[in-house]
């Protein structure tokens, strides 16, 4: 339309009602003695009258008003009469004009007879015309005018059925064209002629609509049992469509064929689709016809594909091959298909791929996935279990058996027991970061890894919580170079964990006062701090009791301390016999320490004197006590003069030395050679830093 | 009889250091380990049936220390010879100041230090 005749249509209407108006008035006038209420009426529409002369001089403008009948100029050319009427009532009674009172026609307007007639055919005209996509004779307004008109004289509902009438002929005849040749059609032009057939189905309805506006707004609203035309097209086109069960399912399959196509990976016409898809979803067909089929050929196809991927694949890939159709689905639905489909189309591949198969992929593929950790290949599988149902207990249950399996390799083999602490250390933390990093520190999965843990490092009793404490005294012995306090720490907090999981905490608390007895007396203990964090780990773990023995261990060393610089002053002042010896005595409280069995040595003069000595000293000290000197326990330093040049022995049990001092009675020859050949079978080593130095290993 | 010894082990260690090697091997340093327990004819308080050695009951129970850390809780003899926990015997003679194993008269010989 043109920008000029833009604003015709409401003048039209505008007019047509004034015109209206005054047709009533005319046939009124005629019938009725004119009243006061009926001059009123006739004043109005006299008003309306001349309005409408003065549009019908620049009659140009209003080509369609000229047209609509002979009756309205006929109008025209009467008005002046009734003015002239109305006139000479105002005159005759002047004095009588006091209310005025408004009433209805008695009678409705009446169109000439064949207007109907002529109108429905003009009507019908148009609207094959617009079906046939073929030019109309008729301004659109025209025949709106001819709607409203039609509306207005209560022939809404006839035309309302020609309407339908006309709209199902329309569509039979598609569709027996479609079912003719759709036989032959290759499926892919099928279903672009169905797409072109609808799309353009679609315009014409808009179109139709459009002209018959008026009665879609008046009639269809005021009856609600009634269609609008918009929805009365598209029932017809169902119902049409629906029935003719040939193109229906022509039509489907085609989409079931493209849908597969694009599966298998090649490109196809998504608009098409997407269009067609938008079809079945306005026709409301879409669950009924297309939904179900869809969901029945993507469980085929995904059923099939699994089982061969699965024979085909590593589990690794195979994931990463469903990952990558979930992917595809998930763009399929956001590209064509209805979002009501996303929720059981996804169950659906899920299902197939997933759910069917998910013994066997956590039989075949997960033993290896956590012994290789593959971080990024778990998280993957935890991301696709934890979809399907029972995903993610499965998969917890798969992994709490993989660490009893491997766990129990680690702890029962006897030959692995020097590196089994370590290696269950870097096991924990290995699965740690599985649990961190791959299943989202999901705490079922916490807890079955501790559960797990528990249940195997108990199956061989005793000896992993002996090794456990000998990992403990291994880092905290000195000697331990290149561990900072930090890592030390970091170290002894895992361990910890590790002993939470140990039942028999009594063993290890055996082994472990044994080895702190043995560092404590031989003053190898790296650290006084790292010694009593772990203490106090194990204090806050068992409690005082536990600790309190051990604590007491700590305690005598400070006492024995005290003591013997205490006996060094009164040894200073009293007694010049031991000067020469540095004596250095460690009291022990006997229960807290690890028993000894008391060995029966016969001690050399050199050691005897100073052992009493310092017996006398502190039994004055402590009334009550008896000592027991432990000769196997301490350990001294010797000076062997051979060759003029002095050599010293260091070494751990007393008792081994003592065979040195016998020799200073009656050195033998070969001495030396002893010596050297004790060497050789290290059970003496030169020290590293003093090459006069021995020390005594065994 | 401690006299001997000592002059015996005195007299090489100083021959040792002055140039004549009389004997080839000498003490230089002993770190020596000893363990002490009370001087007890029975190790077992007849009163809480536990070590003399440990702390009693009680003292078990309450986790008691003194200022030193050590936990206070010392061993006293009677004049019959029998050594009981000092917390124990003298929660006893507040009823009856007998020896609970010997029925003599409850006095105290000595205490553990």
């Amino acid at each position: 339309m043109s920008a000029a005749k833009k604003y015709k249509p409401m003048d039209t209407t505008e007019l047509h009602e004034n015109t209206e108006n005054i047709a009533a008035c005319l046939k009124k006038a005629e019938n009725v003695a004119p009243t006061a209420a009926a001059a009123s009426n006739l004043g109005r529409s006299a008003f309306a009258a001349q309005n409408m002369n003065s549009a019908s001089t620049n009659g140009e403008r209003l080509p369609n008003f000229s047209k609509l009948g002979g009756s309205e100029i006929r109008t025209a050319s009467t008005t002046s009469n009734l003015l002239n009427r109305m006139g000479a009532i105002h005159n005759s009674k002047p004095g009588d004009v006091k209310k005025i009172v408004i009433k209805n026609f008695k009678d409705k307007p009446t169109l000439p007879d064949n207007y109907s007639k002529d109108t429905y055919v003009k009507l019908e005209e148009a609207v094959i015309a617009i079906q046939l996509s073929k030019p109309i004779k008729y301004s659109l307004e025209e025949l709106y005018q001819a709607v409203v008109n039609m509306c207005s004289h209560k022939m809404d509902a006839q035309l309302y059925a020609k309407l339908k009438e006309l709209t199902e002929q329309h569509v039979k005849r598609n569709i027996k064209l479609k079912e003719l040749t759709g036989g032959s059609m290759d499926k892919l032009i099928l279903l672009e002629k169905i797409n072109h057939w609808w799309l353009s189905f679609c315009q014409q309805m808009i179109m139709i609509r459009s002209i018959f506006l008026y009665m879609d707004r008046t009639y269809v609203l005021q009856n609600s049992t009634i269609h609008s035309i918009w929805d009365m097209g598209l029932d017809l086109f169902r119902i049409h469509f629906a029935q003719n069960s040939v193109v229906q399912k022509r039509t489907v399959d085609g989409l079931l064929t493209l849908i597969e196509k694009e599966r298998q990976g090649s490109t196809v016409d998504r608009g098409l689709l997407k269009s067609l898809v938008r079809m079945l979803c306005d026709l409301q067909i879409y669950t009924s016809s297309f939904e179900e089929k869809f969901l029945d050929a993507t469980n085929q196809l995904y059923k099939a594909e699994s089982q061969r991927k699965m024979q085909e694949l590593e589990v690794p890939e195979y994931l990463q091959h469903v990952n990558k159709r979930l992917a595809e689905e998930n763009e399929r639905l956001r590209h064509y298909l209805d979002s009501s489909t996303k929720h059981p189309l996804i169950y659906n591949v899920e299902k197939e791929l997933l759910a069917e198969h998910l013994t066997s992929i956590l039989q075949k593929g997960l033993d290896s996935l956590l012994e290789d950790n593959r971080l990024s290949d778990l998280t993957l599988l935890y991301g696709l279990l934890s979809r399907v149902k029972n995903g993610t207990s499965e998969l917890c249950g798969n992994f709490n058996g993989f660490i009893k399996k491997k766990g129990r390799t680690i702890v029962i083999d006897p030959e692995k027991d020097k590196s089994m602490v370590q290696d269950l250390l870097d096991f924990k933390d290995k699965m740690d970061v599985i649990v961190r990093t791959c299943f989202e520190h999901n705490e079922k999965f916490t807890n079955s890894l501790r559960e797990a843990f528990e249940f195997f490092i108990n199956q061989r009793a005793n000896k992993p919580a002996e090794l456990i404490a000998k990992y403990v005294d291994m880092k905290l012995r000195s000697g331990n170079k290149g561990t900072t306090d930090e890592e030390l720490e970091k170290t002894l907090d895992k361990i910890m964990v590790l002993f939470r999981f140990i039942h028999g905490k009594d063993v290890f608390e055996a082994f472990y006062k044994k080895d702190l007895a043995k560092r404590l007396l031989v003053g190898k203990s790296a650290s006084v701090d790292s010694e009593k964090s772990m203490l106090s780990k194990l204090k806050q773990e068992c409690g005082g009791g536990f600790t309190s023995k051990l604590e007491g261990m700590f305690k005598d060393m400070e006492l024995s301390r005290d003591i013997n610089i205490a006996f060094r002053g009164h040894a200073l002042s009293n007694n010049r016999d031991v000067h020469n010896l540095d004596l250095c005595v460690s009291i022990l409280t006997m229960g807290y320490w690890p028993t000894y069995a008391p060995t029966e040595v016969t001690m050399p003069p050199q050691f005897i004197n100073p052992q009493q000595i310092f017996n006398k000293f502190y039994l004055e000290k402590h009334s009550g006590r008896k000592l027991q000197w432990q000769p196997t326990l301490g350990n001294c330093m010797l000076r062997a003069q051979f060759d003029a040049v002095p050599k010293e022995f260091v070494g751990f049990a007393v008792s081994s030395r003592l065979c040195f001092l016998l020799f200073n009675d009656k050195p033998p020859a070969d001495l030396k050679k002893r010596i050297e050949s004790l060497i050789d079978r290290d059970y003496m080593e030169r020290d590293k830093d003093n090459q006069n130095q021995y020390n005594y290993v065994a | 009889m401690a006299d001997d010894p000592e002059n015996s082990v005195d007299r090489p260690t100083d021959d040792g250091d002055a140039s004549k090697p009389e004997k080839m091997f000498t003490l230089k340093k002993w770190n020596a380990v000893a363990m002490w327990s009370w001087d007890v004819e029975c190790d077992i308080c007849a009163i809480c049936r536990v070590q003399v050695m440990d702390s009693c009951l009680r003292c078990q129970a309450d986790n008691k220390r003194d200022v030193m850390g050590r936990q206070d809780c010392v061993v006293v003899w009677g004049e019959c010879n029998h050594s009981f926990h000092h917390c124990c015997m003298s929660l006893w003679v507040k009823q009856n100041n007998r020896c609970p194993l010997c029925q003599q008269e409850w006095s105290i010989q000595r205490m553990g230090k």
